[in-house]
């Protein structure tokens, strides 16, 4: 096994089975349990925790021998699916915010037209609202003038 | 005699009380309590079928959990 780091796979041909070292500061529960369930069709995954700072997961050959190089492979897609996983949580976390954001919008702009209630406790005042771009402005008031020393 | 422990922050109880009863054909199951685990203990007719038993308990009960948002 040259490409997995030995301090962080066994494997065990006599259980039929590979053993992983997950460091859970890097990988969060979370994303162990997501890689776990991707896996569970295919072997015997087993969850336990060693430490406080680590998650052991057990991978086991379901049925028959594994052929030669198969638990090193079972393994290796594991941590790929792991550190797949672990990404996607991590951006769905920094993100969330944004989400929230715009599903708040979107739910308070699927309520519809006010009520007539809304509309009634509405305060109509006599002060002037901001009109920057003249829209409340009548033709003449906007444009008359300027026609007029246009014309001279 | 298979010894199954599952960690409880990892597992749920009441899933693997619930993977227990699914798979109760199959084998006999002695449960006990530990601080840090679930201990499940499979007894069948034959040590490939505890084998088999036991790792089908042991994705069950793993798989109600993930499902149930954790332990």
């Amino acid at each position: 096994m040259d490409a997995l780091p030995p301090d962080l796979v066994s494997i065990d041909l006599a259980a039929r089975a590979v053993s992983l070292r997950v460091d859970a500061s890097l990988y969060p529960v979370g994303a162990v349990y997501a890689a776990a369930y991707v896996f569970l069709d295919r072997c015997y995954v087993l969850l336990d925790r060693p430490d406080a700072a680590h998650v052991r997961v057990s991978l086991s050959w379901k049925k028959g021998d594994p052929p030669a190089g198969a638990l090193e492979a079972l393994a290796g897609e594991f941590a790929n699916e792991l550190l797949s996983c672990a990404w996607r949580a991590r951006i769905a976390e920094e993100s969330r915010a944004v989400i929230e954001a715009t599903t708040a919008r979107a739910l308070s702009g699927a309520m519809g037209a006010p009520s007539l209630d809304d509309l009634e406790s509405f305060q109509f005042g006599d002060e002037a609202f901001e009109d920057p771009l003249g829209i409340a402005m009548s033709w003449e008031e906007k444009y008359g003038k300027q026609k007029k020393e246009a014309a001279k | 005699m298979i010894e199954l422990r599952l960690h409880r922050e990892l597992y749920r109880g009441e899933c693997v009380d619930e993977a227990m009863k699914a798979l109760g054909a199959y084998a006999a199951f002695e449960r006990a309590e530990e601080p840090a685990h679930w201990v499940v203990r499979v007894t069948a007719a034959s040590p490939e079928r505890e084998r088999r038993v036991a790792g089908e308990l042991g994705n069950r009960a793993l798989g109600l959990t993930v499902k149930r948002g954790g332990a």
